[in-house]
Order: C-alpha cells, then sequence, then structure tokens
C-alpha cells in the first residue's frame, strides 16, 4: 500500500525542487494573461500598480496610489508647477495675506464638478470646516489644519481663513477640496470610503468611473477641465503584485507604465524595444533610526530598547560605520546619491548636507576609538560592551525591500568590524515594534513633499505618542526642544530665504543626533511604452519622475503615441538615440521617423486586434 | 565477496551475529550495486556531502562577504566566476556551495527529529494495544493533517527567523507518516511466531521492542528517511523563498529569493536563480533514487518489476 505512496511523493519531490525555481517564472508570466480588452481606437494608458487601496476617500487616504488617485481627481487650492516645483493657482486663482500673516483670503476659480454643480467657496470651506471638527476627517491631512483659527466664505468666490499663528504652508494645502453637496449626507467619515457611487463627482483632471477591488481603478478624462482635457480616453491602475510580472507585462504592453524598478530591471529595459527606461533624481530618502529610548509626551519611557543606544557616542560610532557610497554603488545599483541630508537634494532650497569636519563618515576606526574611549570594551565574542550594556543591537527590516535587507546585510558586517553585532531581523511591518518601542534599529524611508513643512514636523516632541500604542507620526521617537524651537520659527517665517535657513538648521540638528540617519535617496526607476506614450511631463523638468507627482501633470498630459507628431518624434527620437549610439548622427533622424511610423501602423493594428 | 569472514569458524554467539551481519550489509551491498539510478543518486549525494564538509577549505568564508565580494554585482558567467555574480558581487557557485550546507544540515536534523518521533510512537503503537495505542494513533491523525508548510510560517513569526525553527518546524510535522509505516511494519513483525517464542521464554516489552522488532522495522526506516531528507530540504528551501529564512545564511531558498527580489527573472539573470533550483532539484532527485533503490533491495516484490 504505501509503496505507491513512496513513489508518487518520492517524483513530486524532485519535480517540486525544479517547480520552486520556476514558480518564480510562472507567477510572473500569470499576469500578463488577464489582457484588458481595448475597444477600438480608445486610447487607453494602463498604469501597473503594487499598493492595495486603503480608502478613496480622501479625508482618510494616505498611501501613495490613493493620494495620486485623489490629486487626478479632485482639484487642490493651489498646485506645484511641474518644472520648478513652486506653488501655481488652482482652484484657488490668486490670493493674498494680511500684514500680520494670520489672515489668508483665497479667490476660487468660477468652474463646476464633474456633475454640472458649480465649485464655490462653500465646498473649500466645508471641507477644511469638516477636518477642523472632524477627527476622522483629518486622518490624513490634519496637519494642514491644525493651526487654523476659522474659515469662512463671505461669498462663492472668496474664501478666508483666519490662523492662530503664522503658518509658512498655506500656499502648500494639499487637501483635496470635495463637494460639499455630495458630502455633507455622510455620517460617519470614518468608514466611508467614498467607493459606492461611480463615477466618483471631483475638480480634478480625470473621474474614477470604476474600482474593481484589488484588481483596477478606471478613471475617464474630465473633458471641461479648466486647465485643458487629458489626451488619453482611459487612465486605468492595473494592481499587479510581483514587480517581475509587472515588468513582463510592460513588456508584453499589457501595461504601458511600470514604477519602483529594481536597478536590474532598469538596466535590462533600457535594452528592450519600444520601452522608455527614466531615471529620476528620488524624492525619497532611505534611513534607518536608532531607538533612542521610547517615550511619551510626558516623558515616560516604554519599550524594551538597548539602552546604549540613548548614548551619543555610540550612535555616532555605529553611524562611523554605515558607508553609504558602498550601499548606493551595490544595493542600488549606482541608482542613487548617498547623502546624510534629511531633505533630498532634489529639493536645492530646503536641502542641508555636512560638509569639512560636520561629515560623520565611514571611518570604522574612529568608531573603534570612540567606543574604546568610552570605555566599551570588547568580549570573548568580539561585541563590545560596558557593564550591562552589550552593544548587541535588534536590526528589524522591512523584508518586502530588498534593497534594505542587502544595506542591512553589509551594515551588519560593517558594524562587526567595530565589536557591535547587529542582528537583521526582516519584518513585513514595523507599526507594531514601533508602536510597543521594542526595536533597536529600524529601517524606513518618506516621501518629501517639495514644502517641508510635513517632514519637518513628525519629528516634534509634540508628535510623541500620547499613550502606549497611541498615535505616533515618525518613527524615531526624536525629541530635542531647540529643534522644536526651529520648526515653530519656520513655519512663521513667511521670507522663503529665511525659512529655507531655518530649515537647514533643523536638518543640521537631526544630522548631529544620529537619531534619523539618512543614507541618501536612491533614484525613482520607471519605464514605459514609447509605443502608447508619446510624451509626458516630468516634474522637475527636466531629470524628473512621472510617477508620484506633486500635482497630476504625468498623466494629464500624457500623449499617445503618434497623436501629437510633433511632440512625440521628438521624444521617440531621443529615447531610441540611447540605443543608436555610434550609428551616425545622420542616419538617427531618418530611422527616428520611420520608427514613429513604423509604431504608428503597430499601433493601429495591436487595436484593431483587440 | 564475504570469504574471509565465512572461512572463519565462527566460536562465539557474538562473533556469530557480526558475521552474519556483515554478510547481510554485503549482500545489500551487492543488490543496491545492481541499481544503476541507486548508484547515480548515491554519486550525486556523496558529491554534494563532500562539498558541503569541504567548502570552508575550498572557498572560505571570505566569498560569503557582502562588503568585500570578490567582483562586481550581477556579472554574467565568466571564467573567473563560472556562474557568474550575486546582487553583492559574490561568486553565486560559491553561494551555492556554502549552501549546500544549510540545506544539507537542516534535511538531515529535520529527518533525525522527524524518524525519532515516527519510530517510537510508530513501535509504541503498534508494540502496546488498547487505550494507549488509541491515544499515540489520534495524535498521530491530528498531526497528519497539519500542513507543514504554514506551521514553519507561524512558528518562524513567533520564535524568530533561524535555522532552527525552521528545522523544529519540519520535525514536528512530517514525523506522522514514519509513525504510520512503523506501527504498520510492527504489526506484521509481532504477528511472527518467533516473537511468541521471545515472548514465552520470557522476554518483556522492553526486550520484544529493541531486540525484535526494532531491528526489523529499521529497513523500512531506512528508506523512509531517504525520502524524507529530500522534502525537508525542500521545505527548507520553500520557506527561505518566502522570505522567512535567516537572510545573513546563504541557503539556496534564500538564494533564491533574492535573485527573485533584484528581478532577475524579468532582467534574464539565469546565472542567479537556475543553479540554486537546479541543486534543489539534484539534491531531492538523489536522495530520492537511493531511497528507492533501497526500498528494492528490502522488498524483493519491488525487484522483479
Amino acid at each position: 500500500m504505501f509503496r505507491t505512496n513512496h513513489r508518487g511523493r518520492g517524483f513530486s519531490t524532485a519535480v517540486s525542487g525544479l517547480l520552486i525555481t520556476l514558480l518564480a517564472c510562472v507567477t510572473t508570466l500569470f499576469a500578463g494573461s488577464g489582457a484588458s480588452a481595448d475597444t477600438k481606437d480608445e486610447k487607453t494608458l494602463t498604469i501597473a500598480v503594487s499598493q492595495e487601496v486603503d480608502s478613496l476617500s480622501p479625508f482618510l487616504a494616505v498611501r501613495r496610489i490613493t493620494t495620486a488617485i485623489g490629486r487626478l481627481s479632485y482639484d487642490f487650492l493651489t498646485n506645484y508647477d511641474p518644472k520648478t516645483g513652486k506653488t501655481i493657482p488652482a482652484l484657488a486663482e490668486s490670493w493674498s495675506t494680511s500684514e500680520d500673516g494670520l489672515t489668508w483670503t483665497y479667490k476660487i476659480r468660477d468652474t463646476k464638478w464633474t456633475d454640472g454643480q458649480p465649485i464655490t467657496a462653500e465646498d473649500a470651506r466645508w471641507t477644511f470646516d469638516t477636518m477642523m471638527k472632524d477627527e476622522a476627517a483629518a486622518t490624513a491631512n490634519g496637519n494642514f489644519v491644525e493651526n487654523f483659527e476659522t474659515v469662512s466664505a463671505p461669498d462663492p468666490r472668496t474664501l478666508v481663513v483666519k490662523l492662530k499663528a503664522p503658518q509658512a504652508t498655506m500656499l502648500a494645502l494639499d487637501v483635496p477640496i470635495l463637494p460639499k453637496h455630495k458630502w455633507e449626507k455622510v455620517t460617519d467619515f470614518a468608514k466611508f470610503n467614498n467607493d459606492q457611487e461611480f463615477p466618483i463627482v471631483g475638480s480634478g483632471p480625470w473621474i474614477v468611473s470604476a474600482y474593481d477591488v484589488n484588481n483596477s481603478i478606471t478613471l475617464t478624462p474630465n473633458k471641461d477641465f479648466w486647465r485643458g482635457a487629458p489626451k488619453f480616453d482611459k487612465l486605468v491602475f492595473r494592481y499587479i503584485d510581483d514587480s517581475d510580472a509587472q515588468v513582463e507585462a510592460l513588456k508584453a504592453g499589457e501595461v504601458d507604465f511600470v514604477s519602483g524598478l529594481t536597478p536590474a530591471q532598469a538596466t535590462a529595459l533600457e535594452s528592450a524595444d519600444n520601452i522608455t527606461v527614466n531615471k529620476a533624481k528620488g524624492k525619497r530618502f532611505q534611513a534607518i533610526t536608532l531607538n533612542p529610548g521610547a517615550k511619551l509626551q510626558d516623558g515616560t519611557a516604554f519599550g524594551d530598547g538597548n539602552k546604549a543606544l540613548q548614548d551619543p557616542i555610540v550612535r555616532e560610532a555605529l553611524v562611523r560605520t554605515i558607508d553609504r557610497e558602498a550601499i548606493y554603488k551595490t544595493a542600488y545599483g549606482g541608482f542613487g546619491e548617498a547623502n546624510g541630508g534629511y531633505i533630498p537634494s532634489r529639493y536645492a532650497d530646503y536641502h542641508w548636507q555636512p560638509e569639512g569636519d560636520a561629515v560623520i563618515g565611514f571611518d570604522i576606526a574612529k568608531a573603534n576609538s570612540l567606543l574604546d574611549g568610552a570605555g566599551y570594551a570588547k568580549g570573548s565574542d568580539g561585541i563590545r560592551a560596558k557593564g550591562a550594556l552589550k552593544l548587541s543591537f535588534r536590526f528589524n527590516v522591512h523584508g518586502d525591500n530588498p534593497q534594505y535587507i542587502q544595506a542591512a546585510e553589509m551594515m551588519r558586517e560593517w558594524a562587526k568590524e567595530a565589536g557591535i553585532e547587529l542582528k537583521v531581523e526582516p519584518v513585513s511591518e514595523v507599526g507594531a515594534l514601533l508602536d510597543a518601542g521594542t526595536y533597536d534599529i529600524l529601517t524606513t524611508g518618506w516621501s518629501v513633499n517639495p514644502d517641508p513643512d510635513y517632514i519637518l514636523g513628525i519629528n516634534r516632541c509634540s508628535g510623541l505618542p500620547a499613550k502606549v500604542g497611541g498615535p505616533y507620526l515618525s518613527d524615531a521617537y526624536y525629541c530635542n526642544p531647540e529643534y522644536d524651537k526651529l520648526y515653530a520659527a519656520q513655519l512663521a517665517e513667511l521670507d522663503p530665504a529665511k525659512r529655507a535657513g531655518i530649515v537647514k538648521q533643523m536638518e543640521e540638528i537631526l544630522y548631529k543626533d544620529n537619531v534619523f540617519v539618512v543614507w541618501g535617496y536612491a533614484d525613482q526607476l520607471e519605464a514605459f511604452r514609447s509605443d502608447t506614450i508619446g510624451s509626458m511631463q516630468p516634474q522637475p523638468d527636466p531629470g524628473g519622475n512621472y510617477d508620484s507627482q506633486d500635482g497630476y501633470w504625468s498623466w494629464w498630459s500624457a500623449t499617445p503615441a503618434g497623436e501629437d507628431s510633433g511632440a512625440a518624434s521628438g521624444d521617440d527620437g531621443g529615447s531610441n538615440s540611447g540605443l543608436l549610439v555610434g550609428g551616425g548622427a545622420v542616419v538617427l533622424a531618418a530611422l527616428a521617423a520611420g520608427l514613429v511610423l513604423m509604431r504608428r501602423r503597430g499601433g493601429a493594428t495591436a487595436d484593431d486586434r483587440e | 565477496m564475504t570469504t574471509s569472514a565465512s572461512a572463519a569458524t565462527p566460536r562465539t554467539p557474538r562473533q556469530l551475529a557480526w558475521t552474519r551481519r556483515r554478510r547481510a550489509v554485503a549482500k545489500f551491498w551487492g543488490d543496491y550495486s545492481q541499481n544503476r539510478a541507486g548508484l547515480f543518486g548515491l554519486a550525486v549525494l556523496a558529491l554534494f556531502v563532500l562539498a558541503a564538509l569541504l567548502v570552508p577549505w575550498i572557498v572560505g568564508e571570505d566569498a560569503l562577504s557582502v562588503t568585500r565580494p570578490a567582483g562586481e554585482p550581477l556579472q554574467p558567467p565568466s571564467g573567473e566566476f563560472w556562474l557568474g555574480t550575486d546582487r553583492s558581487g559574490r561568486s553565486v557557485l560559491d553561494l551555492i556551495l556554502w549552501g549546500s550546507r544549510v540545506s544539507l544540515t537542516v534535511g538531515f536534523a529535520a529527518t533525525f527529529i522527524s524518524i525519532a518521533l515516527g519510530s517510537l510512537i510508530g513501535i509504541l503503537a503498534g508494540h502496546f494495544h488498547g487505550w494507549l495505542s488509541g491515544l499515540l494513533l489520534r495524535i498521530t491523525d491530528w498531526f497528519l493533517v497539519m500542513p507543514t508548510l504554514v506551521l514553519a510560517v507561524a512558528l518562524a513569526a513567533v520564535l524568530g527567523r533561524s535555522l532552527s525553527t525552521i528545522i523544529i518546524a519540519i520535525g514536528v510535522t512530517s514525523w506522522p507518516t514514519t509513525a504510520r509505516l512503523v506501527r504498520a511494519q510492527t504489526l506484521a513483525v509481532e504477528a511472527r511466531p518467533y516473537i511468541e517464542r521471545a515472548r514465552a521464554l520470557g522476554g518483556g516489552h522492553w526486550h520484544v521492542m529493541t531486540r525484535h522488532v526494532l531491528p526489523n522495522v529499521m529497513p523500512i526506516v531506512l528508506a523512509q528517511t531517504t525520502l524524507m531528507v529530500a522534502g525537508a530540504i525542500l521545505t527548507e528551501s520553500t520557506v527561505a523563498f518566502l522570505g522567512l529564512g535567516d537572510p545573513t545564511v546563504p541557503s539556496w531558498g534564500s538564494t533564491i529569493q533574492a535573485a527573485r527580489d533584484t528581478g532577475a527573472v524579468s532582467s534574464g539573470m539565469w546565472w542567479y536563480i537556475l543553479p540554486p533550483g537546479i541543486a534543489i532539484a539534484l539534491v531531492a532527485l538523489a536522495f530520492t533514487l537511493c531511497g528507492r533503490a533501497i526500498e528494492g533491495v528490502l522488498n524483493p516484490r519491488l525487484r522483479s518489476r
């Protein structure tokens, strides 16, 4: 009886050995099978996304995918210029502020919601007012209205905001303005996810017209958008979990845009046909936070962080063992910038970086001498200790981020040379460890807006949780009164140059304290099909990114390939020149023209087939 | 073959027993060596075991350093790196050699736990009747339906990611099959007249179980062991592939996972993702071939086919 049993199991065991390898390849292929059927001549722009939707309600949405969709479907008071990132008018045509900076008056644009109702100042007033009064409505963007005294709409075109104290972010209020006539009926904002009635009434360039949970979100153009209608007929965000599967879908033409590529994928895609790879300067920093002793707002310590990390010398020594350059060279394949400054270098106005003697750079010898001097002696196991304080730290790494894991492996080896043990433990999420304060070192990364207020604000003492497990925005348990004083000063400073000066001082303090240790900024690696997308507006321009922009520029401006002949051929020629280096400049022009023609033909037949 | 042993005139019972055993082993090997697939499996296995044992001297621990790698990251195979380099610039071949240690360690350790537990419970359940047997069988049934992978994932989450967690998880979930097999064999053995004779001569439970039942179930346990090691290695790779292994220990499963994270599939870096997979398949196949060959030797009914 068990004979047959054995044989079956034996064979299947041997075969599954190979299967484990093939699994990776197979899952990749699965994604390509669910082809989205285009109707004839309908130009669809499909974007691969891997994040699940948290909520379509702008009051609740905090994920990248959903805030991006909020950006596309609701206009904000102001927007950021795609080229420079400077504030430009959007729903507010113009604005003025009082002498003391406490009263802001916005003139609201005369335009319509997508259901034909006029947009008035009352809609904006209701949106801000609800966020001020309802805690649930303040979930996502509450930081903008914390300092609001009153909001009023004396007439349909005028919005007046009175502040408790001057606030520098009044022209960077990244809050989707919602249609009061639709939303005032909602009873519980904590539970309302805005996903029952489609199309969703909004005011942005795109209208959310369908949502298939964990599959796709479909948007249709707002033909009456005041800045001009989008040029594609449909914008689809397709959920594909696996990065390799996304790339395969891009190669197969199932999707037209993929972001978050690994360095290896970007390098390989550069030689693929009809695909353009975009390497944008990162707006995100990668970092680790060292637990300086988790504390509540009232100073009560909690958690079980290794007390040795409360010693600034230990923290400095640990930071000295990190070779930022090597991390970006190896783990990020050279696509990134090693830099200890808190605000990424792409925001030149606010970016600060240490220079000269201020640099706490890679120097293992220095780390060793620092620790020797502070009395941490190496034990028989090669790990330093002083009394009960042993320099052995748990290092919790985001398990879903391969670059973090690779960097963590490198850090483990460097730290070992200084007699510090890092126990690398990948975790699926750090939230629980952070809330309980039961960590020593965590990996982290934050996206930074053109306006630095938010990213600076998370590290205030007042941001600490009020009770254990209470809401906490940051992930460092950082608290420095000097930093807080400067935060208030920069928020009240309306002169941009002076404000930038204060912001840089804050970054310097953060850097010296070695609690929030930034490695640098990885490039944003994206790729798109150049036979579908003729041109798109990057941000900043040139050298910017298309995905997760500040504003709706890329998907609003995207032009189908071959439609806008001037822009399309120029763009295609540019992208192909990379492949044809050495092919001769004279031939290039002819080739580019030929390719554009071929592509147009190819696109047409593909459409017909579908 | 065993001329010298059989030529000598046996004097004591102990010598007699040893002569018999030596003859049995020789006969076993004679039969086994008839099976070509079995020999092939054994050769492959010997190669991997040798590699695992000698790797610290062949390659050295420096080959695993991610901060002082031998080459540039993600290089295709070349004269210097026969199987290319990984994302950190380490030789993939070196990683596989080092990985064989992890895979074989987990395979053997987990199997040992599983076989020891399975044999013990199997013999007890077969030897004793009544409530003890019933209880043991119900426990066996309960563990039989427990999915190894799910338990391994749960244990890794609770106990932290380490090799011992994986070994324990595989060990405690895979013994029921062995227990069932051993119990069946125990029942068959105990039905034979010589057991009754032993009992009649005053042999207690312990004597019967260790002296008569155990030697008779050993062959089937041996066959089961070789088959089970393959499964254990595979489970270890799967758990590591799911990202639940210790990322700082280079096992075959974690190498595949790292390759996948790097985007090796869509970037066409076959040298990074295929070799560890082939290594897993080869070792699993080798164990299976050996197991089946042993089974064939022990069970004459199988040999005739």
